[in-house]
């Protein structure tokens, strides 16, 4: 069983082909799409959102790669992370840690939202956190 | 008391401590140091403070209240400022406003920290273990400088001489954290330690204990302190937080739209009546050195992509067309925190009096002093040696 660990930023599917999505709010007066959700439209600053799921895919606009171990992970890769701003069709820019080695980024690359384990909690549930990682490709 | 324009306002006297790593050295003993030396340079005693804006990060509720006492327990009204990164900068804009607002007659703008403190306590956050974690900052100052040579073909270079500039302006300095024994090179900065690609160590500023302290009154009252010592004016003194653009990033630590600085800026050149080329200093944010570069075209000192030819051209050393972080900036004079942006202010108002030393620019008329606060805000002032 799998929880997120803060409700109402991201869908964990039942079906396992199903793709997790990030949640967010479209302004129903002005069109722009928010992530994660608010109650405000910041671009009009009207009170007329709706929740909506964004992404599951996006493009690279910038990433680097820390070379320390990341704090709070349990699974360090590589002894650092990689980290990222991806660009979702819709609208918004996301900033989220990236699953990979520092040589397999490149701006402008396709990427996809993943979910990762972080830790089990007291009832034995699998806590998981958003990230993307580099599109598979054919 | 009516109020005056903003710059009738003159910073009356400044002091600092050494910033550096002081673990036997308390944010009330760091207060009282930098507070009166600042009293003295103005040739006031507290009793003379009308009104008190204390700045700090790290230090729990009331501390500075606290930290206040090392002067005197006077009655005077006092408040705490934040603003992360900028909290000395916005202290010194209330103290301003508070006297050109007619207020008070004197205002004291007083900034401290133990960085050093909060590193090893619970400064570090949850780190991945929250859906907003902090990581690194210098992650997030990386991912600007990513983006910026994919667009402009920056090299790493470019970063490492800004940050040998400052490390070398530093050796300069008595109240620098770093003084280097040797000429920094950039190729020593490239080659020290990673810490987000591109930045490596020495291109980022060092964790630091210190304080530091702005005191400003009339120009008319300046005058009569000091007599015959240049008048050091406020032209002017803005603070911003983010304006909505798309792309903008809501969720997890953030530096901010690189905008806010241009907007910032700007409005500042307006309240002051100039532009960038009355501007004969300049101090900014270089936690990160490709943060300067960046701030280069942004406060308006060159056109959209010339800034790596100002680098190039050694335009922002002393000596430079417009020299950058005399002090040696976030990267070498330190960064505490709550004091940064008054050390600016101590070393803006040494330049417009003439009295930086080996560090002098040459007949320096007005300063820029900016800083960013991630979260975000930005806040620029501009200070001039009053016209004759």
């Amino acid at each position: 069983m799998k929880v997120p660990i803060e409700a109402g930023y991201f869908t964990i599917p039942e079906d396992p082909s199903e793709k997790p999505r990030l949640l967010g709010s479209r302004c129903r007066s002005c069109g722009e799409h928010f992530f994660p959700r608010r109650v405000v439209c910041a671009r009009c600053l009207e009170r007329d959102t709706e929740e909506v799921p964004l992404g599951p895919h996006g493009t690279l606009y910038t990433w680097t790669y820390v070379h320390f171990p990341l704090l709070g992970s349990k699974r360090v890769e590589h002894g650092g992370y990689a980290v990222g701003q991806i660009d979702l069709p819709e609208g918004p820019r996301v900033q989220s840690v990236l699953s990979g080695g520092p040589d397999q980024f490149r701006i402008g690359m396709p990427m996809e939202l993943e979910l990762e384990t972080l830790r089990e909690n007291r009832e034995g549930e699998e806590v998981v956190i958003f990230r993307f990682r580099p599109e598979a490709t054919q | 008391m009516s109020p005056r324009r903003i710059d009738d306002v003159a910073v009356l006297g400044v002091g600092m401590t050494r910033f550096g790593i002081f673990p036997e050295r308390s944010n009330a003993e760091l207060a009282r140091e930098a507070g009166l030396a600042a009293l003295a340079d103005a040739n006031l005693s507290f009793r003379d403070v009308g009104e008190a804006f204390v700045g700090y990060i790290f230090g729990g509720t009331m501390t500075g209240i606290r930290a206040m006492k090392e002067f005197g327990l006077t009655g005077l009204p006092a408040t705490h400022v934040e603003n992360a990164s900028a909290t000395g900068l916005v202290a010194f804009r209330d103290a301003v406003w508070a006297v050109a607002s007619g207020r008070c007659e004197v205002a004291m703008a007083l900034g401290f920290d133990k960085m050093s403190a909060a590193m090893t306590a619970a400064g570090r956050g949850q780190g991945r273990d929250s859906i907003d974690g902090v990581i690194l900052p210098a992650a997030y100052f990386s991912l600007w400088a990513m983006r910026r040579m994919h667009e402009r073909g920056t090299r790493p270079e470019h970063f490492a001489r800004i940050a040998a500039k400052n490390w070398n302006h530093g050796a300069k300095n008595p109240w620098s954290d770093r003084q280097a024994d040797h000429l920094v090179t950039p190729e020593e900065v490239l080659a020290s330690r990673k810490i987000a690609e591109p930045v490596t160590a020495m291109m980022t500023c060092p964790v630091d204990d210190g304080a530091a302290c702005a005191i400003v009154g009339s120009r008319a009252l300046a005058r009569r302190l000091r007599p015959g010592r240049p008048v050091v004016s406020v032209l002017a003194s803005v603070l911003q937080t983010e304006t909505y653009r798309p792309g903008h990033i809501f969720l997890g630590p953030v530096v901010g739209p690189p905008s806010m600085s241009r907007d910032t800026a700007r409005e500042a050149y307006e309240q002051a009546g100039i532009g960038p080329s009355d501007v004969s200093v300049a101090y900014c944010h270089d936690a990160f050195a490709n943060e300067e570069l960046e701030y280069y075209e942004l406060l308006g000192f060159c056109p959209e992509g010339d800034a790596e030819k100002l680098v190039e051209e050694g335009a922002t050393q002393l000596g430079g067309r417009i020299p950058f972080n005399s002090d040696g900036g976030l990267i070498a004079r330190g960064h505490p925190g709550g004091p940064t942006g008054l050390a600016q202010i101590h070393e803006a108002a040494l330049q417009l009096r003439g009295e930086a030393g080996p560090r002098q620019v040459p007949d320096a008329r007005v300063a820029l002093a900016h800083l960013v606060g991630g979260g975000s805000v930005c806040t620029v002032s501009l200070l001039a040696r009053e016209r004759a």
